[in-house]
């Protein structure tokens, strides 16, 4: 049995086997890799790959996981496990006009069924005392407008429903 | 000297001058909202007052609750920091008025320089060269369109009250004009409480050169020193250095000449800095004068062996200044660089979140500058900065090696922090070089997206860490038992279940 995880772009499958105590076969999209491996704190590991140690900060919240190498933040999402690589491209595939941050909704520039096209604002949305236009990434009709101005949004939250020219929707 | 000193400001800054106080004996007070009441500068405070809501407006910028604080705990001075009401003319009137010192510059000099327009005016009058600019818009929007014919696309938008990149637009087309002054307006009336703008020439790819000023209440004044900060993302600085990467003798003599004559334009007192627009051709134009210590002073302090913050509280007390301009030579070279809870592979867009770790760097010559914790959230309310790293190298290059290595040591997580792209930029062979000016992220790291070249490590790290920590803690004690490598009764990977 293996689990799915995305990492950035990327989805990858995950399996381990322990060998011993301190050892691991760890297969990265069936890719098999031994490992020495030992936990230095509850929130430190030090693993051996290829004869190269490396002392590497995990942290798992809440299901994901969240690895610090070389000044690089990698982030572990788990994957429902029974959709199929065709589902998560589609998923993946829509644009979502959503919240990328906590913050006031400012002003809504649009509404429902009116045509945008891509770059025209949708609305302003102010957090840490920044104004930040959030834009239309293709041509569209606004299906719905789901905030309104002077309102608190969590990350997240979806703000504008679009329908894209080829159909879609957001 | 001062007993106890109110800091009316939070994160970094604040536990920065928790420090300089306790250093000279005074007793540090904080001051938080009602979303701080944990924050790491309450916790370095001898004794800490609640001024209000989260809302800065309601807490951080309420000057009366402020002032009421600083009755309440027994100050005799209070630090503004920077931001905030660092540069509010009425609040260091207000803090003078209530028999307390405001550690910084007079209310007058405040004001003269914090109107822009007026410090033009100023400094322009005392020989200082300014950049083309107008501020005049009585006329509305024809008088907009202009003055901006006049000086020339592209013009830059901004606030007359502000700093910081709030209100500030860059506008390439008439076509632009209208929307950015509107929404320039609206961020610079939520920022400063002022909409009142101004436009003003615009240079392509130029330097921000700064200089730090420190001057006493018995008309001495000393400069400390240039410092570049033209490594900026919306228009805000995220990398700062002292020495200049690349400034010739000639230059940073005028440079410091025009910084003092600034200065004393005002009769300035207390620390200060002086910014100029710095072009390609090597002419530089006065920018404005913060009136007020810094963000990026650590640079100055590890150059020159002054701690700024000690100095803006003695010469503030009275102390005649012991400095001597001739001494005063700069050691070495200092780079440090802004951590924020922001995504830059999303526009900078501010991330604030949960720190679930937390690993700062160290080392010889490493400095951190912090005001997260482990097990922290960051709030919404306030600017994302979170820490700021600063390195200091015999030369400029040693410094450089400094900061990515202390980079690549430095571990934020549980939300999307700049680390990476930090280091993006201190490898990159143009900043190597020195060849640094304000468009510098445009023009090499647009597009920038984090790497995934570990991504095989990261996976096979939390894989192993997984059975690692299960095995280590039971479940029932496991504190955060939300993995489902823990969860799932006794379903363990590749067994085959």
């Amino acid at each position: 049995m293996q689990r799915a995880y995305r990492i950035g772009a990327r989805r990858l499958t995950l399996a381990v086997q322990r060998a011993a105590a301190d050892r691991f076969t760890v297969s990265v999209d069936g890719t098999p890799t031994e490992v020495e491996a030992t936990l230095i704190d509850p929130s430190t590991v030090r693993i051996i790959v290829d004869g190269v140690a490396h002392t590497l900060p995990v942290v798992g919240v809440a299901g994901t996981y969240h690895v610090a190498i070389a000044g690089e933040a990698y982030v572990l999402t788990p994957e429902a496990t029974g959709a199929t690589a065709a589902e998560h491209s589609s998923v993946l595939a829509v644009p979502q006009i959503v919240a990328p941050m906590p913050g006031k909704v400012l002003q809504v520039l649009v509404q429902p069924g009116q045509q945008v096209a891509a770059g025209d604002g949708l609305l302003i949305l102010e957090a840490m005392k920044m104004e930040h236009r959030i834009v239309a990434e293709a041509p569209a009709t606004v299906h719905a407008v789901h905030v309104e101005a002077g309102q608190m949004v969590d990350a997240g939250t979806v703000l504008v429903e679009l329908e894209y020219k080829d159909g879609t929707r957001s | 000297m001062f007993k106890r000193i109110l800091i009316a400001n939070r994160g970094e800054i604040a536990v920065r001058i928790a420090r300089a106080c306790r250093e000279l004996g005074i007793a540090p007070l904080a001051v938080y909202s009602e979303a701080d009441r944990v924050a790491p500068h309450v916790r370095v405070a001898e004794r800490a007052a609640c001024i209000g809501p989260a809302s800065s407006r309601e807490s951080y910028l309420n000057i009366d609750a402020i002032l009421e604080a600083a009755r309440t705990l027994g100050a005799d001075a209070i630090h503004p920091g920077y931001g905030f009401l660092a540069e509010n003319a009425d609040f260091a009137r207000a803090v003078g008025a209530g028999g307390l010192t405001f550690i910084g510059p007079s209310a007058d000099a405040i004001a003269a320089m914090g109107d822009k327009t007026k410090a033009r005016a100023i400094v322009s009058a005392a020989g200082v060269p300014v950049v083309p600019a107008v501020e005049d818009f009585a006329g509305g929007a024809t008088a907009l369109r202009t003055a901006a014919a006049q000086l020339g696309f592209p013009v830059l938008i901004k606030a007359a009250a502000g700093g910081g990149g709030k209100g500030m637009r860059i506008v390439r087309s008439a076509a632009e004009l209208d929307d950015a002054f509107a929404a320039a307006g609206r961020e610079a009336a939520a920022a400063f409480g002022d909409p009142r703008l101004y436009l003003e020439r615009y240079f392509d790819r130029p330097r921000h050169i700064e200089v730090q000023i420190l001057a006493d209440r018995h008309n001495a004044i000393v400069h400390l020193g240039e410092r570049e900060c033209s490594i900026q993302r919306r228009y805000q600085k995220i990398i700062e250095e002292s020495p200049a990467a690349i400034l010739s003798p000639a230059l940073r003599a005028r440079l410091t000449a025009a910084a003092i004559a600034a200065a004393r334009s005002v009769a300035y007192e207390n620390a200060g800095t002086v910014e100029f627009l710095v072009t390609q051709a090597g002419e530089f134009f006065f920018l404005e004068m913060n009136t007020r210590l810094q963000v990026e002073h650590p640079v100055t302090e590890w150059v020159s062996g002054v701690d700024l913050v000690q100095a803006q509280i003695r010469v503030a007390a009275g102390e005649p200044l012991w400095l001597d301009q001739a001494a005063l030579t700069p050691r070495g070279h200092a780079i440090e660089c802004r951590i924020y809870a922001e995504d830059p592979a999303q526009q900078f867009l501010p991330s604030p979140g949960h720190i679930a770790l937390l690993r700062e760097p160290q080392g010889p010559g490493v400095r951190v500058d912090s005001g997260i914790a482990a097990d922290y959230d960051v709030p919404v309310h306030y600017d994302p900065l979170l820490a700021k790293l600063s390195v200091w190298g015999a030369d400029r290059e040693t410094a450089r090696q400094r900061l990515i290595v202390a980079l690549r040591e430095y571990a934020v997580l549980g939300m999307p922090t700049n680390i990476a792209f930090l280091i993006a930029v201190a490898e990159h062979p143009a900043f190597a070089a020195g060849d640094t000016h304000t468009h510098f992220i445009s023009e090499h790291l647009q597009g920038w997206r984090p790497s995934s070249r570990h991504a095989d490590l990261a996976a096979v790290a939390a894989a192993v860490h997984a059975l690692l920590a299960a095995g280590t803690a039971p479940s029932a004690a496991t504190p955060k038992a939300a993995s489902p490598w823990q969860t799932l009764g006794g379903w363990r990977l590749g067994r085959g279940r």
